[in-house]
């Protein structure tokens, strides 16, 4: 582990204490995990990257190399499973997470003990006319239910003002309030090519649990997504790269054989969303510097884009 | 008596059935509306010039035969604010002790001068006196802008209740509808409804453009309702029980141009005095020429309508009055400004069925002859590229139904990117919030030193107005100009080749 982690570590901490209440709570309620997000236990990989496989086979494999849903689920506890419904697309067109990844997810997080698993998002709406649109036409609608998770409309507009700590742009930001008021926040991006960020992946996703969307845009995409991690980072990010979109994003095309899309056949894993958002980049051939975002969070010490100073566990299926 | 049943349920269920047109998704709200609105006189009338098909003739030759044959049993049986004036009546008289209706003089002058006008009117290319008084795109926009937004509000409120068992339901929405609008629908909802409470059906002898047309003809109804003096015992029973108070006890008349056919007199004569039978020419009727009076009258102003209205001079101020300064897009399937403006009823139906709420009722937008029509309003929402329901639910053709593939085509509008406004060229940095949404991919973006910068290639836009929406800055550094006329857009063609990357070997990551 580097100095640099281990500062950061200690900031983390601090911050946390300073929160007072909720930080406090979670440690009472036994959940220190989600203080120590950001690194791995003892032995386990920062993280993990399987490919040649279908996207639950994939996944079994992928999480069975980080340790196992059981370090991140634990008994009772409430789960919310934030993938990209953003756009009324076919899942075929690579617009959106995989569905069948969404359900193998879900049917884990319910194995290791969970309570109840939510699957949401707050879709890009002047896409289409009705997000339920987006849910159904992605196929994770009835994927995610079948898993028996409880899929949330996102005009259920329940969102609450959080105050960003450190936050360079974003200062404050409305947060949904599953995200809130659950134990454990799964991410599963899909990665895909994006007109205006370059590319979305891991840390653009949490665009979907905010509202003040468009603040982002107008003060600068960039930090805005780099800053908002200052305030919560995922548990687990899991990065959805079966279907690779490689133009054309963040839509792509609507029809069932976009030529767009490449096969790539490989999922990443990482509680460092950074870490996972430069792995992301590489595998769609570009390099993280590149990329604003992931540069600006690297500096802010979100996480770490270099990988390797990482312990990276890579298998072929 | 089975006959006053009969009209009973089936006005109710027409009425019930507009609610639910109303009130119910796109995909039912476009058959319902085929079936239901072909047996509407406006609606019917005006899509036989616009949009002329089978199930409207059929409609039209439905409608004019029964109204021959049987007389006004279109105001009894097929109009919706027929039967909301019924359901007020029957309150009325339910809640108050007075139960009776009586004779009423009727008002000829008034009667056909508002007719006349509105002919005029129409017939000169404005219908805003025709959409005001209709009586189908009256109810619509009562019930589009009284009871939707009471349903959706108590269905928003319901769905609060399930989130306790964690079942978690859509919300529904509401059109946002203007406030000038709303006083209009909201005065003509009250008068109308008080009006028959005390008077009965007066509107529809008085100022429903329809019923003054079917009392126009009235002379030429093969089954009319006759009162025969010698069966009369002067019991006054059927007076009481006209609503339209067409009866008259005195000379014992009924004014045909007046009676709506609701069959309740038939009912209560305990002689066999008031029949409903086959009586093609009247001529017991001619003491009292109400009739004769009333058709002198309509006549004359048929013929001074027709004269104003194909005066040209007529023609070109109205057409000026209603062109405003910046005229508001119209919707795909409108062809342009001014066919839409003379063919839509303003019933609103659209704007009840459009998902995203962007057809919202105009007020003066269109200039004060195009009253209450339809707009297409980026202010607020943007036009769904997936869906093509107003053409498809327009009950008098005045937006066209198109196929999904054709609307998508259409261009409304075209969008202008402002350089000066814009964040990407202002701060240099990357915001892209148009691309995104971009059905089209008529925004693409220039990467200058990895910043995105927004670029516009009209011949893609279709002028949807969501890159307008999206927009972060204020003002809109994106805005879509309204086309009077609508264009034909390019449609955008991918690269036939893949993009290609370097393939990796099987088992090898980049890291």
């Amino acid at each position: 582990m580097t100095d640099e982690n281990k500062t950061n570590r200690r900031q983390f901490l601090k911050k946390g204490l300073s929160l007072g209440m909720v930080a406090g709570g979670a440690m009472i309620l036994g959940k220190p995990d989600f203080l120590l997000a950001q690194n791995a236990p003892q032995g386990l990989p920062d993280l993990v990257a399987v490919r040649n496989g279908e996207p639950d086979t994939l996944f079994n494999k992928g999480i069975e190399l980080m340790g196992g849903m059981s370090q991140f689920v634990k008994k009772g506890q409430t789960v919310v499973v934030k993938p990209n419904i953003g756009f009324p697309r076919l899942s075929q067109a690579a617009a959106t997470t995989n569905p069948l990844l969404v359900k193998t997810i879900v049917e884990s997080c319910y194995a290791a003990g969970a309570r109840r698993v939510y699957v949401f998002d707050n879709v890009v709406l002047p896409t289409s006319a009705n997000a339920r649109n987006c849910y159904r036409l992605s196929g994770i609608e009835d994927a995610a239910k079948e898993a028996r998770a409880i899929v949330v409309p996102v005009d259920d507009f329940s969102y609450r003002k959080v105050e960003i700590p450190g936050g360079k742009t974003l200062k404050t930001a409305e947060v949904h309030s599953l995200i809130l008021d659950t134990d454990v926040f799964i991410n599963v991006p899909v990665l895909k090519h994006h007109g205006s960020a370059h590319l979305s992946i891991a840390m653009k996703n949490l665009m979907g649990i905010i509202k003040n969307r468009m603040e982002y845009h107008l003060t600068g995409l960039d930090q805005c997504i780099a800053d908002f991690c200052l305030y919560r980072k995922p548990d687990l990010n899991i990065v959805d790269a079966y279907r690779v979109m490689m133009s054309h994003g963040p839509s792509g095309q609507n029809v069932e054989n976009p030529t767009n899309v490449q096969l790539k056949k490989t999922i990443l894993l990482s509680r460092d969303i950074v870490a996972v958002d430069a792995a992301a980049t590489r595998i769609f051939g570009r390099e993280p510097e590149e990329i604003g975002y992931i540069k600006m969070a690297h500096a802010q010490k979100i996480g770490n884009m270099n990988l390797k100073d990482l312990r990276i566990v890579t298998f072929a299926l | 008596m089975r006959l006053i049943k009969i009209r009973i349920l089936f006005s109710s269920l027409i009425f019930t059935l507009f609610v639910i047109l109303f009130l119910s998704s796109e995909r039912t709200a476009t058959s319902l509306s085929s079936v239901l609105l072909s047996f509407q006189f406006v609606p019917v009338l005006i899509k036989i010039i616009s949009n002329p098909g089978f199930l409207v003739i059929m409609g039209l030759v439905f409608l004019l035969v029964i109204s021959l044959l049987f007389g006004r049993v279109y105001c009894s049986f097929l109009c919706p604010l027929g039967a909301m004036q019924d359901f007020s009546i029957a309150l009325s008289r339910r809640l108050r002790k007075r139960k009776n209706h009586s004779f009423q003089k009727p008002l000829p002058w008034l009667r056909y001068s508002i007719l006349a006008l509105t002919v005029a009117l129409t017939l000169s290319g404005s219908l805003v006196l025709l959409n005001l008084l209709d009586p189908y795109s009256l109810t619509g926009r009562i019930i589009n802008h009284v009871m939707e937004p009471s349903f959706v509000w108590i269905y928003n409120l319901a769905i609060e209740i399930p989130k306790f068992f964690h079942i978690y339901l859509f919300q529904k929405e509401t059109a946002y509808i203007p406030p000038l609008a709303l006083v209009v629908s909201l005065l003509f909802f009250f008068s109308i409804m008080l009006l028959s409470a005390r008077h009965g059906r007066l509107y529809c002898n008085t100022v429903c453009p329809v019923g003054s047309l079917l009392g126009l003809i009235s002379r030429l109804f093969l089954f009319k309702f006759t009162l025969d003096e010698n069966h009369c015992a002067e019991c006054l029973r059927c007076e009481t029980v006209c609503k339209a108070g067409c009866i008259n006890p005195n000379d014992k008349t009924i004014d045909t141009t007046r009676c709506v056919a609701c069959f309740n007199c038939v009912a209560a004569c305990p002689q066999p005095a008031i029949k409903y039978q086959y009586a093609p020419s009247l001529a017991a009727q001619k003491k009292w020429s109400a009739q004769r009076r009333s058709f002198v009258i309509g006549s004359a102003a048929a013929l001074f309508s027709v004269l104003l209205a194909f005066n040209n001079k007529v023609r070109a101020a109205l057409y000026a009055a209603r062109r405003s300064q910046k005229p508001p897009a119209t919707p795909p399937g409108a062809v342009n400004l001014r066919r839409f403006t003379q063919f839509c009823s303003a019933c609103h139906l659209c704007v009840s069925a459009c998902p995203t709420k962007v057809l919202t009722p105009s007020f003066f937008e269109y200039g004060a002859a195009g009253l209450m029509q339809p707009l297409m309003d980026f202010e607020r929402s943007f036009c769904d590229y997936e869906c093509n329901v107003c053409g498809n639910v327009c009950p008098t053709g005045a937006i066209l139904p198109l196929a999904l593939e054709d609307k998508k085509l259409v261009r409304i509008g075209k969008a202008e990117i402002f350089e000066d406004i814009c964040v990407v060229y202002v701060d240099h940095n990357n915001c892209g919030a148009c691309g995104e949404v971009c059905p089209t991919h008529a925004i693409s973006f220039i990467d200058k030193k990895n910043i995105l910068y927004p670029e516009v290639d009209t011949k893609y836009c279709i002028g949807c107005g969501a890159c307008q929406l999206v927009c972060p800055t204020t003002p809109k550094a994106i805005v879509v100009h309204a086309l009077d006329t609508h264009e034909q857009a390019v449609k955008y063609v991918h690269a036939v080749k893949p993009v290609k990357r370097p393939q990796m070997p099987d088992a090898d990551f980049p890291f």
